[in-house]
């Protein structure tokens, strides 16, 4: 072999690129019938409580399919998730009621501020694996919830935001009308999940799951394991954070119930109900969670033990998430038929 | 000439045996709509550590619904109540409220929410403009501040302010006369804990100059272990404690305060002792706490409300609650309202509700007010006395003064920059 041969021999590989730009058209697609779907609904049905339903859905939609992004893409359990949550309620309550600016300004400076928070508490809690990380994240969500308690003056304490949230128009919507705050809830529902979807089948998303299967390989290859987390930790925030402000809305006020460690232990249990390894698993989770506790608690009070035996049903009977079964059910029979 | 009427029905009889026969079949209907039942929705907690209190709240209420109910109902109509668990929290209790509204057609609604709860669903009889009266929640700023103010929402519930006023009477009387200077605190680290002592504590200095703080703790709420607060208030030693401990809270301080005998070493005001669900449960009861009246049979000494504490144990096997006089009173007030208003329209209730005086087993003299200019309820029984380990627990209760009460209440609200 010749020198030349041997050179022309050594131009790079053609490596397949798997064209992304298909699987986003799709996912625009979806996302816009899930849209207009949604915003028919009232027109179909005049039900008041359909209303709120699919708004309580929006807010725990989003916080519970941001958890996913940290435990089912990146394997980092958080136990305090549910502190952004409550971040983003109060943060847009105070913005709001103290500085009567518009509300989009009030929505992204909400977003600011827990950017920076959970920078700060994410820079801490990242370096830690498993059972640390799951407790330093409660530790703080514990310290949030007590700096709400205590700082009287300017959270109201246990009693929370009182004198409900103002709400001036913006741009001909006006959320103090019901059909609009339930138009705007679906929008950022469907805006969330999607740019939750593109990040998860981005590049980065399958870094977050290489650092997931194996940290110290995905280390090993040159990726920044700790600044990787960092992101995404950031990222989840900040989604849970718009499921806190659409919560805030729909109650007219921010609680210190929102940053207690039950609406983590919420987003975990939707979690585990839809499943972690589907990206709309919590979806469905959140779905099956709240048409649960509003049939439930409508017929008895003894709600706990119904709902403790859906969620045994769910981790030993099938011992996976509802869409988790049905994936897999679904290949299954593929298969079956294949074979 | 021809005759067009044919022989037979004409149409007009037609018409008219057909009018006739829809009015016989339609009355029924039409008096059944008229008679049906009024729904009124009661979101409440009936699930968790305060359920105890929930379910008393619901139990009182089906009582005097049920009295309603068998004199005729609401202007006519037989009350039907929608009762749904909140579980305390108060997204929950936003939630059940609308519904109860917007899905179970509920044309009132009774608030069993305590604290945050309350104000959430302040928030939904805001924006629905749904009669709603608070039942349980006592913080002061839910009716004193005039931003929560709103044509639609009433308070029946007792005042943490109230309360205060009474209570630092009572108590600097007793330091008076027995010289007591060196007083300690321990009450709940939220809201209710600190403001109630602090407005404790600020009319006590002004009773009684002379008294001084020598020591405060602050227990988190639901703290199972007390043995550091137990032992920090000991090594102060004070003369007097204040706590404003409640339920479970209470009763495990005291069971663990008695094995230092803390009793027998300073006089201790506990407001919320003289309820039966504290009373009953501390295994020894101390003689000679000083407690405000939650509920008791026996105070205000008056037949009627001994009739309905025993009514109410015979029907229940346990002694009502504080939370049971107040959701009591509040469906005597709506029975007294719509009998006065001549209809069930929640508006025209409203207006009569405002300011509306009736005669109640557990006013001061008789009677309970809903005050006009803020919507809450004066006039009910309040005062101080001190226990013994056996019934009637608080044998002599001595009742606060409203005139007092009514004067350091306008002051206060001035403070609070309220009016």
């Amino acid at each position: 072999m010749t020198e030349l041969q041997a050179g022309q021999s050594a131009q790079p590989l053609e490596v397949p690129r798997i064209d992304a730009r298909p699987q986003r058209y799709r996912d625009v697609l979806i996302a816009l019938v899930a849209f207009v779907l949604l915003a028919l609904l009232p027109m179909l049905f005049g039900s008041k409580q359909l209303l709120d339903f699919v708004i309580r859905c929006a807010a725990y939609g989003l916080f519970a399919t941001s958890l996913n992004l940290l435990v089912g893409y990146t394997g980092l359990i958080s136990f305090g998730h549910g502190m952004f949550f409550g971040l983003g309620a109060y943060g847009f309550g105070l913005m709001m009621q103290k500085t009567g600016v518009p509300i989009p300004v009030a929505f992204v400076a909400t977003l600011a501020m827990t950017l920076v928070v959970a920078v700060v508490i994410g820079a801490i809690c990242v370096r830690l694996k498993e059972i640390y990380f799951a407790f330093v994240t409660l530790a703080f969500q514990m310290l949030i919830h007590s700096t709400i308690l205590s700082w009287q003056s300017l959270t109201g304490g246990d009693q929370g935001l009182r004198g409900g949230i103002p709400r001036p128009s913006f741009l001909g919507i006006d959320l103090s009308n019901h059909l609009h705050l339930y138009i705007t809830s679906c929008a950022l529902l469907v805006i969330g999940l999607f740019l939750m979807r593109q990040i998860a089948q981005s590049p980065f998303g399958y870094t977050l799951r290489m650092i997931r299967d194996n940290a110290t390989r995905a280390s090993f290859i040159g990726i920044d394991v700790w600044r990787a987390k960092l992101v995404i930790f950031v990222l989840a925030a900040l989604f849970a954070a718009t499921g806190g402000m659409i919560m805030a809305l729909f109650v007219s006020g921010a609680y210190p119930e929102f940053a207690y460690w039950t609406i983590s232990g919420e987003g975990i249990f939707i979690n585990m109900l839809g499943g972690v390894t589907t990206f709309l698993g919590p979806m469905v989770g959140t779905v099956l969670l709240l048409i649960l506790n509003d049939t439930v608690t409508r017929l008895t009070e003894y709600h706990g033990i119904v709902l403790g035996v859906v969620i045994l049903f769910f981790a030993i009977g099938l011992r996976k998430g509802l869409m988790d079964f049905v994936v897999e059910w679904f290949a299954q029979r593929r298969g079956e038929e294949r074979g | 000439m021809k005759r067009t009427r044919k022989p037979g029905i004409s149409r007009r009889s037609t018409l008219a045996l057909m009018g006739t026969g829809a009015v016989t079949f339609a009355a029924p209907w039409v008096a059944r709509a008229q008679a049906k039942t009024i729904k009124i929705g009661m979101p409440t907690i009936l699930s968790g550590r305060v359920a105890q209190l929930g379910t008393s709240s619901r139990n009182a209420v089906m009582l005097e619904v049920e009295k309603v109910n068998a004199a005729g109902g609401l202007a006519g109509r037989q009350i039907e109540m929608v009762i749904r668990d909140s579980k305390g929290q108060p997204q929950e209790a936003a939630r059940i409220a609308r519904e109860l509204v917007n899905t179970d057609g509920c044309e009132m609604l009774l608030d069993g929410e305590a604290s945050s709860g309350s104000f959430a669903v302040h928030e939904v009889a805001r924006d629905l403009g749904v009669l709603c009266i608070h039942t349980c929640s006592e913080a002061s700023s839910l009716t004193a501040d005039p931003k929560q103010h709103i044509p639609n929402a009433f308070r029946c519930v007792r005042q943490g302010i109230h309360d205060s006023i009474v209570g630092a009477g009572y108590a600097a009387g007793i330091a008076k006369a027995k010289g007591l200077k060196k007083w300690a605190t321990c009450s709940p680290d939220y809201a209710y804990g600190r403001d109630t002592t602090g407005e404790f504590v600020l009319y006590l200095k002004k009773f009684a100059p002379d008294v001084e703080i020598i020591s405060e703790s602050w227990p988190k709420l639901f703290q199972p272990d007390y043995t550091e607060v137990v032992t920090k208030i000991l090594q102060a030693k004070p003369q007097a404690l204040y706590s404003c401990l409640w339920g479970g809270d209470l009763t495990s301080y005291i069971d663990q305060a008695n094995i230092y005998a803390m009793f027998t070493q300073m006089e201790v005001f506990a407001v919320n002792m003289a309820d039966y669900t504290a009373l009953t449960v501390v295994k020894n009861l101390p003689k000679g706490i000083h407690s405000g009246d939650r509920y008791i049979k026996t105070f205000p000494p008056t037949p009627e409300n001994a009739a309905w504490g025993d009514a109410y144990k015979a029907k229940y096997n346990e002694y009502p609650t504080n939370w049971s006089w107040q959701n009591a009173t509040a469906v005597m007030f709506l029975n007294e309202a719509v009998k006065k208003a001549g209809s069930t329209d929640g508006k025209k209730v409203a207006e009569v509700l405002t300011g509306l005086t009736i005669k109640c087993p557990f006013g001061a003299d008789g009677t309970v007010t809903m005050r006009a200019d803020d919507h809450t309820l004066v006039g009910y029984a309040i005062g101080w006395g001190t226990t013994i380990p056996q019934e009637p627990y608080v044998p002599d209760v001595k009742a606060g003064d409203w005139k007092a009460i009514f004067e350091l209440e306008a002051e206060w609200k001035k403070s609070k920059g309220y009016t």
